[in-house]
């Protein structure tokens, strides 16, 4: 009697324990964000994993393992997170993990730790809608916050707050892009120009060049005291061309009311700048071109080049981490896009520059990374990757039409490799 | 399958080649005539790509087999010809050279026109063909500056003949070169006053440059003298971004008020989705006879976009100008189909004020009977609607009679005679009419009979999906308080059909989820946007999701409700409880095929991506 009691107790028990076990849902150890083509959602997998970090959990970066996936705490924030976003994560059990972490240590990859959420700024307009520039469409799209700066907080020293920055179309010259030329009357550039010009009078500078050019200074020194800066379009060209002519004058009269030093080359410093050395400045205000530094020089009909494919160069993944955090990709071969600086001629760029990406055969780059005092910058060329014949009143990219783009994901990848824990270079 | 290289040239060449052989044609004819009337023949004939013997029909029938290299040589031995000495046939010639472009451009040796055009223009210097063909080559070679010469001679050569300025501005607006394109325009403006001939080419530059207001303006002004430049208008104008359209609709609107620019607006506003702009903007237009076809067209064009209410406003107005049969049936059927049964019985009814010949007592019966007996049936009137079809049994045959059959039943369907009805489907087509059949059954709550002739019906309209969606949830072969329910929706008897359904969803089971769903789609339907822009939520429609929700978890109904509810709150402006609703589907619901809707409407509430329309300045 005693022995029927004792088993039906333990019938009774066990199925107790299994019926809570159904209603409960099982948590693993980690969850992998795969970042192969079995990712559905690949650009919000990237705010995933930001989430991961902005609430203290821990995260790794495994570089080259399907297609630079992410490792996470299996914990229902994120799991929620990734049910909401549609992005694609398995638990992964410790047998699992522990033969992806085998072949991780045999082949070219590396598993990245990733310590905490950088503290983004986005440098432009304040009430601008974050339509108009790449990188915020990302971030906004992927959920991943960020601050807007402007030129007053630029100069007021603020940019000590923030880990990473990030600059698109600006012209740092002060040349307005020289849209003068298509836009002068256009209402939205009439506004743009006095905005410019009352921050000019504000900070007690004379004209906008005056203005632009510190503010690069400003920027410059932040990446020299340790921060991250992440340019596209022709803020990558103009922010050079500003530092490199402090003491020179390169803009045109219709933005300064002086013409531009005949021997601007000459006197230009470039070893203050971040990428490019030797360039030619272009002087004439009614060529739509800073300088040679660009290799598509879109808006010169003369001299515009066609749109092809750049290819991703490989890193080792364990000598050189961040070139290869920067460069994780399901994809190899990326169609080009157009912006007002596409690309960087070879033939300008600093020997000391690493180049992530470029065109097979062009005497061009597309993408290229490098350190400066404490810091480091990536520059990207064009304006957008979805968008690549863009122009002035064009719609914005919708990226929930694209949550799989390969060139967004190259912003992406800028956004969190500050968060990795430095590893010492070994070569 | 990629285009042939020069389709374009290929195109040019083919119009100015038509219109050359209809001048050609009519020139040899004349005197082809007069021979045959004084009994002689003339040697002169038109060449077609046919004829073998004319150098020209050689050249053209060479261009037509691909044999380029041929044809090349035979186009050059008809320019020969044409510029012998006493012979100034300026017609071969630019044949002969427009054939040489677009042969040589397939060889890509098109820079072998260039000095063939030089020669010509030599002797011809200013022929518009031959600088036409010089400008187009320089600037596909991209020779650019070379192209900017030619434009400069040609320019010298024509005086006071805006040509050049129209090509080569059009050239480099294609090119993309707009700011340039913007120069050469400037300079036309200045040697040759504003405007005027070249507002066409300014126009599109505006529209390049993104200068909607002054794109506008200068189509207007072209409109006057180059009537057919209005689609060319129309397609540069219907991308300008909404926040400019304001600006255009105020340039086009503005005084004095003629019909082109206006039918132009009107274009654009049906283009833009706004028919009762569209319309707003021709009804103000003097109305003569000209205008009165441009409210035919436009009537037309309301209906094919089915905006009703706008269609019945066109033809109301076309018929109180032109009082035509065909005005008043478009009038009557658009005013059915935009709901307004009042007006459509008025319209249908309407004595003629103009009787025109064919338009016979029976004739005006036959077209209009229908129409009054389905404006008749909206109005829950089937006796009327009988009694009408009765009176005019004169006037009509037997197909006519079969034709009325649909409108009467449905006539006595609104009405709640089911007896009747079918009595209408009797000795008519729609007694072996599945769908017919399929419905009567469903009235009287013959489910089997009605899952089988339903299923077989043509017709694809909500109302036969939600049956046909019922009906498979439930097996029961019979069920009285299902037909009530549907008898009351065809009634338009909204409220006691959704009261219906509710009632049945404790019976029917299986069905329950699907009733519910049924009732609340009913009961959402009945809430108007308030003059705050928002949409308040039906309180029904929201008790019973939430039932749904709570009570059928894993119904598909149950994810639907989540979405439906989730949007209802967000017009109602309740967004952080819509958020709620779409997060809860997304994480309940893995595998729903609502996802990526409930998804996008999370995003946009989050403001994750670009609204509807947005564009960038």
């Amino acid at each position: 009697m005693r022995a029927s009691r004792r088993s039906w107790w333990r019938v009774s028990v066990a199925a107790v324990a299994l019926v809570v076990s159904s209603a409960v849902p099982s948590y693993a150890q980690n969850i992998l964000i795969p970042m192969d083509d079995g990712q559905r959602n690949h650009l919000k997998a990237y705010g995933v994993a930001f989430l991961a970090l902005k609430t203290g959990q821990k995260a790794e970066w495994l570089l080259n393992y399907r297609g630079g996936a992410f490792l996470l705490p299996d914990v229902p924030d994120l799991r929620r997170r990734a049910a909401l976003d549609g992005v694609s994560a398995e638990p992964i059990s410790d047998a699992a993990l522990a033969a992806a972490r085998a072949e991780i240590a045999g082949a070219n990859m590396d598993a990245v730790v990733l310590e905490r959420a950088p503290r983004i700024a986005i440098y432009r307009p304040v009430n601008q809608p974050p339509w108009d520039d790449a990188v915020t469409l990302a971030l906004t799209y992927a959920g991943i916050d960020f601050t807007s700066v402007w030129d007053d907080d630029v100069m007021k020293g603020d940019l000590s707050k923030y880990d990473w920055v990030h600059l698109h179309h600006e012209d740092f010259t002060g040349q307005f892009n020289k849209l003068f030329l298509a836009y002068r009357d256009a209402p939205w550039f009439v506004a743009q120009r006095d905005r410019d010009i009352a921050m000019a009078k504000r900070f007690g500078l004379p004209d906008v060049p005056a203005l632009k050019k510190a503010v690069a200074d400003n920027i410059r020194g932040f990446v020299d005291r340790g921060g991250f800066l992440f340019a596209m379009c022709g803020a990558t060209e103009s922010l050079d061309l500003a530092i490199a002519s402090l003491v020179v004058d390169i803009a045109g009269p219709f933005s300064d009311g002086t013409p531009p030093a005949p021997d601007a080359d000459a006197r230009m410093v470039w070893s203050r700048t971040l990428a490019f050395t030797g360039a030619h400045v272009e002087p004439s205000p009614y060529i739509n071109a800073l300088s040679d530094i660009d290799g598509h020089q879109v808006n010169v009909p003369a001299r515009r080049q066609p749109l092809g494919t750049f290819s991703l160069f490989d890193f080792s993944a364990k000598l050189d981490p961040v070139a290869t955090m920067l460069v994780q990709n399901h994809r190899t071969v990326i169609p080009d896009f157009y912006g007002v600086t596409t690309s960087f001629n070879r033939a300008v760029i600093k020997p000391t520059v690493t180049v992530l990406a470029a065109e097979d055969g062009a005497p061009w780059t597309k993408y290229v990374h490098g350190d400066y005092g404490k810091g480091s910058w990536t520059f990207l060329g064009g304006h957008d990757p979805e968008d690549p014949q863009h122009a002035i009143g064009s719609p914005p990219t919708d990226l929930s039409l694209r949550p799989n783009s390969p060139g967004y994901r190259l912003i992406l990848n800028n956004v969190l490799f500050p968060a990795a824990k430095k590893k010492p270079r070994k070569t | 399958m990629a285009a042939r290289p020069n389709a374009p040239l290929r195109a040019i060449g083919r119009v100015a080649l038509l219109g050359i052989m209809v001048m050609l044609g009519s020139v040899a004819l004349a005197p082809l005539l007069a021979a045959q009337a004084t009994g002689t023949t003339t040697g002169t004939t038109t060449a077609t790509a046919g004829d073998t013997t004319d150098p020209l029909g050689i050249a053209l029938d060479a261009e037509e087999k691909g044999e380029l290299k041929r044809a090349a040589t035979a186009y050059r031995a008809v320019l020969a010809q044409a510029l012998a000495p006493g012979a100034g046939d300026g017609d071969r010639v630019a044949l002969s050279l427009l054939g040489l472009e677009r042969v040589w451009a397939e060889t890509g040796a098109r820079d072998s026109v260039l000095p063939i055009v030089q020669r010509v223009l030599v002797l011809r210097p200013t022929d518009p063909t031959a600088r036409g063909i010089q400008l187009r080559s320089l600037m596909s070679l991209g020779r650019d500056d070379e192209a900017r010469l030619a434009f400069n001679s040609w320019r010298r050569a024509a005086g006071t003949d805006g040509a050049p300025f129209r090509e080569y501005s059009r050239l480099l607006l294609a090119a993309g070169r707009a700011q340039a394109a913007d120069s050469v325009l400037s300079d036309a403006a200045r040697l040759l006053g504003a405007g005027g001939m070249l507002s066409g080419e300014l126009a599109q530059l505006h529209v390049a440059l993104g200068r909607w207001t002054a794109a506008a303006g200068a189509f207007r002004e072209s409109l006057a003298g180059q009537p057919y430049l209005e689609s060319a208008a129309m397609f540069a104008l219907q991308r300008a971004p909404v926040p400019t359209r304001d600006s255009i609709r105020t340039v086009l609107m503005s005084e004095p008020v003629t019909l082109l620019p206006r039918r132009l607006l009107s274009s654009l506003e049906l283009a833009w989705g706004e028919p009762r702009r569209a319309w707003a903007a021709l009804a103000s237009v003097r109305a003569d006879d000209s205008t009165a076809a441009a409210w035919r067209a436009f009537g037309e064009r309301a209906e094919f976009a089915n905006a009703w209410p706008v269609a019945r406003d066109v033809w109301v107005a076309v018929l109180d100008r032109r009082g035509d049969l065909e005005a008043q049936q478009h009038a009557a059927q658009a005013a059915l189909n935009a709901g307004d049964a009042m007006a459509a019985l008025e319209l249908a009814t309407r004595a003629p004020r103009v009787l025109r010949k064919g338009d016979s007592v029976a004739f005006r019966v036959r077209t209009l009977l229908p129409i009054e007996i389905a404006a008749l049936g909206e109005l829950g009137r089937a006796t009327d609607a009988q009694a009408r079809l009765d009176a005019s049994a004169p006037y009509l045959d037997e197909m006519a009679r079969a034709a009325m059959a649909r409108p009467l039943v449905s006539a006595w369907l609104r009405s709640g005679d089911l007896a009747r009805a079918r009595a209408a489907v009797q000795g008519s087509d729609l007694a072996e009419d599945d769908e017919t059949a399929g419905w009567l059954a469903l009235y009287e709550g013959d489910l089997a009979t009605a899952r089988k002739r339903l299923v077989r019906a043509d017709t694809k309209r909500g109302e036969l999906v939600d049956a046909l969606g019922l009906l498979a949830r439930t097996r029961v072969p019979a069920s009285p308080g299902l037909g009530l329910a549907f008898m009351a929706l065809a009634q338009r008897d909204s409220a006691a059909a959704s009261a219906r359904f509710v009632a049945l969803a404790d019976s029917l089971g299986d069905a329950a989820p699907a009733l519910l769903a049924l009732a609340s789609r009913i009961e959402a339907g009945k809430a108007k946007r308030g003059t705050d822009g928002k949409i308040p939520v039906a309180a029904k429609a929201m008790v019973l999701w939430d039932r749904i929700i709570a009570s059928y978890k894993k119904s598909p109904e149950a994810p639907e409700a989540l979405l439906a509810s989730g949007r209802a709150l967000r017009d109602a402006g309740d967004h952080p409880a819509a958020v709620t609703r779409f997060e809860m589907l997304l994480v309940d619901y893995p595998e729903s095929a609502l996802l990526p809707q409930a998804r996008r409407d999370l995003e946009r509430l989050r403001g994750q991506v670009p609204p509807y329309n947005s564009s960038q300045s």
